[in-house]
C-alpha cells in the first residue's frame, strides 16, 4: 500500500508540473496573447518553471521547464502551431529561455534540496537529544531498552521492535509491548555495542517501505547511545554491588567476631560440666552434680536463643520478615512473656500497666512475644538488681498507641542513643556484658514491619524503650465480635 | 504381646534417635526407629506403635503429609517435632491430624509429659468418657453444663461455655486457632482468632486466680491454646 502511494505521489508530481504548464500556456493563449511581445511570454513562462521546482523537486522543473519551451515554440513562436521556428532571433530567444529555465530550476531545486537535508540534519539531532534525555538517569536494563524501543518507533514508525540485551538473566523488550515473536527475518538488525564486547542486540521489522541509508545512519547513533547507557548501568551496578559486598564483608566480620565468642562461652560451659561429670570424679548423689547439670541447660537455652537471634537477623536482613498479622490483645503477650521469663527476671521488680480496655491491635503474636522478651532481657541485663522494669501501653491517638519498658537502670550517652537499635552495636565493651547485640536490632525489624517506630530514652532515674504500633489493619479498625447469649 | 507401650520415632538426625531411644527404653517404652518418611509409614502399617513421634523435616517427603497419610487409616497419636519458628507447619501438622508438638530443642520432661498426655487421650477416646473434669479449685461437668471454682458456681455464657468444654474434653492437647473456631463457633470463623484472644481473656477472668499468670488455660505462642487439668499438670 505505502510503496504504491508513494509512487502516486511521485507520478502526480510530475503530472501537475505539466498542468501548471497547460495552465500557463492557456492562460498566455487566451487571455494575454496579442498584448504581450516574445521576450515578455518567455519571462512569463519562467514563473511556473521556478515554482514547480520550489514545490516540487529538481525533477518536476526541469520536465517543467521542457514542457515551456515546447509549448511557448508551439503556441507562442511564428509559424504558429508547429515547432518550427521561422526568426532567427526567435531561435536565440528559445535557447536562451531553454537554458534559463534549466538553470534556474536547478538552483532553485538544489537550495531546495539543501533546505531538506538541514530540516532531516535538524530533526536527527532533535530526536538524538530526545534519546539522550530520557536516557539520562535511568539505571535499570529494562528501562533503558524500552526508552530506546520507544524512541525508535518514533523515528522509524516500524512495525514491531525488538531489543534484547545480554544480561542474567537476559532482558526482551517488545514493542508493541504484547506482540508475538515475529517469524520472519528482521528488516534490520542493530548490534549494541560497548567498548566491553556486545551488550545486545535491536531488531526491527518495517515490511513497507524499506530503510534508507540515512535512517540507517540515524538508527545506529540511537544504537551507540543505548549501549552507552547500558554501559553506564551496568557499571553503577557493577559499583553498588562492590559497595554492598563490604558492608556486608563488615557485617560478616562482625558477627563472627561477636559469634564466636557467644557461642564459644556457653560451648565451654557444657564441656567442662558433661566432661567432669563422665569422668566419674564428681559424686552421683552430690549438689555439685546438680549444678553443672542446671549449667548445662542454662547454656543450651542460651545457645538456643543465640541461634534463634541470628535467623530472625537473618530474615530481617533478607527483608523476609513478613509478620503474620492477627487482632491480638497487647495483654496476652505481654503475660505469656513475663510467665516464661519469670526465671530471668526473678531479681528484679516487674509491673506491668495495661489497661484493661485496650483495643485489639493488628500484630503477629509470635514477633510481638519476641520484641517484649528482647527489651526485658535487655532490661534485665543492664538493670541494678532489685530495682523495678515497668511496662506500660496506652492509646496514644486514633492511630496508635505507645509502648513504654523502662528501668532504673544507667543512662545511655546521648551519642549512642540513636544507635543502641544498630545491628552489634553495643555501648558497653562486649566482654562486659553478655549478648550479640542483635536483641535490640531484632526489635527495630519487628516494629518497623509492623509499621510502627521505636526509640529509646533517657529518663530522671533511669531509661526507657518506647516503641507504636498502628492501631488499624489496612485502615480497618477491629472487627466487632458477635453478640454471645447470657446463660448458659 | 507386650504390656510396655510402643512408640515409633520418625527422624533423620541420628543423634536425636540415638538419645531419644536410650532415654525412652529406660523410661519402659518399647521403642522403634525409622530414618525416612516411607520407612516410618511402612513400620507404622506392619507393627501399629501406640504412639508416633514425627520430625516435619525429613529428607524424602514432608512430614506433614506423613502426618496426612497415617490419617488416612489410623488415629494413632502423633507428637510432631519441629525446629523453632515454623509456626506455620506446625499448626498444618497439627491441622492435618498431628495432637501435639514439640519444639527442638526441648526438654526430656515435655517429650515425656506429651506422650503421656497423648496416651491417655487415646485410651479415652476408645473407652468411655468422663464428664467430670477437675482442675485446681475448677470442677467442669461437661454432661450437665455446670462449672464451679472451689465450690462456688461460676456464671458462663453460652459461647464461653462451649468454649471451655472443648477445652477440657481435649485437656492436655494443643489445639490449634482453627480447630478451636471450627468447633466452638463456624467453619466460616476458622480465621477470626480475635474471638479466641477476648474469650480466653473473659474465661481466664472468671476461671483463673491471677487471670495475667493463667494455670489452666495456657497460650501456645502462634499455634494455639490449651487446658492444664490436674491429671495433666506434673
Amino acid at each position: 500500500m505505502i510503496r504504491m502511494r508513494s509512487s502516486f505521489a511521485f507520478i502526480l508530481k510530475y503530472f501537475l508540473a505539466i498542468s501548471l504548464i497547460a495552465a500557463t500556456t492557456a492562460f498566455l493563449f487566451f487571455v494575454l496573447r496579442g498584448a504581450l511581445n516574445t521576450p515578455l511570454v518567455a519571462l512569463l513562462y519562467l514563473l511556473p518553471v521556478g515554482l514547480t521546482t520550489a514545490l516540487w523537486g529538481l525533477g518536476p522543473g526541469i520536465l517543467s521547464a521542457v514542457g515551456a519551451f515546447l509549448s511557448f515554440n508551439y503556441f507562442f513562436i511564428q509559424p504558429y502551431y508547429t515547432f518550427q521556428v521561422r526568426h532567427t532571433s526567435d531561435v536565440f530567444v528559445l535557447l536562451v529561455f531553454l537554458f534559463v529555465a534549466v538553470v534556474i530550476s536547478q538552483l532553485v531545486g538544489r537550495a531546495q534540496a539543501g533546505l531538506a537535508a538541514a530540516t532531516a540534519r535538524e530533526r536527527e539531532a532533535t530526536q538524538l537529544y530526545e534519546l539522550s534525555t530520557a536516557l539520562a538517569g535511568l539505571q535499570d536494563d529494562e528501562a533503558i531498552a524500552c526508552t530506546i524501543a520507544e524512541q525508535i518507533q518514533v523515528v522509524s514508525q516500524a512495525e514491531h521492535i525488538e531489543i534484547e540485551i545480554r544480561a542474567k538473566p537476559p532482558i526482551q523488550v517488545n514493542l508493541p509491548i504484547n506482540i508475538s515473536p515475529s517469524e520472519q527475518k528482521p528488516e534490520l538488525v542493530i548490534p549494541l555495542l560497548s567498548a566491553r564486547g556486545q551488550l545486545g542486540e535491536i531488531r526491527i521489522w518495517r515490511i513497507h517501505h524499506s530503510v534508507s541509508p540515512a535512517e540507517k545512519r540515524l538508527l545506529q547513533t540511537f544504537a551507540s547511545q543505548g549501549a552507552l547507557a547500558l554501559e553506564r548501568a551496568q557499571l553503577a551496578q557493577v559499583e553498588s554491588r562492590a559497595k554492598l559486598l563490604e558492608d556486608s564483608d563488615q557485617l560478616k566480620s562482625a558477627i563472627l567476631s561477636s559469634v564466636s565468642h557467644e557461642l564459644r562461652t556457653p560451648l565451654a560451659t557444657i564441656k567442662a560440666s558433661i566432661s567432669s561429670l563422665r569422668s566419674g570424679e564428681v559424686n552421683w548423689e552430690s549438689s555439685a552434680r546438680a549444678d553443672l547439670l542446671a549449667a548445662v541447660d542454662d547454656e543450651t537455652d542460651r545457645l538456643n536463643i543465640l541461634v534463634g537471634n541470628l535467623l530472625d537477623m537473618s530474615r530481617i536482613e533478607a527483608g523476609a520478615l513478613k509478620p503474620q498479622r492477627q487482632w491480638n490483645l497487647l495483654a496476652e503477650i505481654i503475660d505469656g512473656v513475663l510467665a516464661r521469663m519469670q526465671h530471668l527476671t526473678e531479681q528484679h521488680r516487674v509491673e506491668t500497666d495495661v489497661p484493661d480496655d485496650l483495643p485489639l491491635l493488628p500484630v503477629d503474636y509470635v514477633q510481638m512475644e519476641q520484641v517484649f522478651t528482647n527489651l526485658i532481657s535487655n532490661s534485665v541485663k543492664y538493670a541494678p538488681l532489685g530495682s523495678l522494669i515497668r511496662i506500660s501501653v496506652r492509646v496514644r491517638d486514633e492511630e496508635a498507641v505507645l509502648v513504654k519498658v523502662s528501668n532504673q537502670g544507667p543512662q545511655v550517652p546521648p551519642e549512642h542513643i540513636e544507635k543502641i537499635f544498630d545491628k552489634f552495636y553495643r555501648v558497653t565493651a562486649a566482654d562486659r556484658v553478655t549478648g550479640t547485640g542483635l536483641g535490640l536490632s531484632i526489635c527495630k525489624g519487628i516494629i518497623q514491619v509492623h509499621g510502627g517506630e521505636i526509640w529509646a530514652e533517657n529518663l530522671p532515674d533511669g531509661f526507657a524503650f518506647n516503641f507504636t504500633l498502628p492501631r488499624k489493619w489496612d485502615g480497618a479498625p477491629p472487627p466487632q465480635l458477635p453478640v454471645d447469649p447470657e446463660t448458659t | 504381646m507386650t504390656n510396655q507401650p510402643h512408640i515409633l520415632v520418625i527422624d533423620d538426625e541420628p543423634q536425636i534417635l540415638r538419645a531419644l531411644r536410650t532415654i525412652l527404653s529406660e523410661k519402659g517404652f518399647e521403642v522403634t526407629v525409622a530414618n525416612r518418611g516411607e520407612e516410618g509409614l511402612t513400620l507404622a502399617a506392619a507393627d501399629p506403635p501406640d504412639i508416633i513421634i514425627l520430625d516435619l523435616g525429613l529428607p524424602d517427603m514432608d512430614g506433614i503429609e506423613v502426618c496426612a497419610r497415617l490419617r488416612e487409616w489410623t488415629q494413632t497419636p502423633i507428637i510432631v517435632l519441629s525446629v523453632r519458628d515454623t509456626e506455620r507447619d506446625k499448626v498444618a501438622a497439627l491441622d492435618k491430624g498431628a495432637d501435639d508438638y514439640l519444639t527442638k530443642p526441648f526438654g526430656i520432661e515435655e517429650l515425656l509429659a506429651r506422650v503421656r498426655v497423648a496416651l491417655r487421650h487415646s485410651t479415652r477416646t476408645r473407652g468411655a468418657q468422663t464428664s467430670l473434669v477437675k482442675a485446681g479449685p475448677l470442677t467442669i461437668d461437661l454432661a450437665w453444663h455446670h462449672v464451679t471454682r472451689g465450690g462456688e458456681d461460676v456464671k458462663l455464657t453460652a459461647t464461653e461455655f462451649k468454649l471451655l468444654a472443648y477445652l477440657a474434653a481435649n485437656r492436655g492437647r494443643v489445639l490449634t486457632h482453627k480447630s478451636i473456631l471450627t468447633h466452638v463457633w463456624d467453619p466460616a470463623d476458622a480465621d477470626h482468632t480475635e474471638y479466641l484472644r477476648v474469650y480466653m481473656r473473659q474465661l481466664r477472668k472468671k476461671l483463673e486466680a491471677d487471670p495475667d499468670r493463667p494455670q489452666y488455660i495456657l497460650t501456645e505462642p502462634g499455634i494455639g491454646y490449651r487446658f492444664i487439668a490436674d491429671e495433666d499438670a506434673e
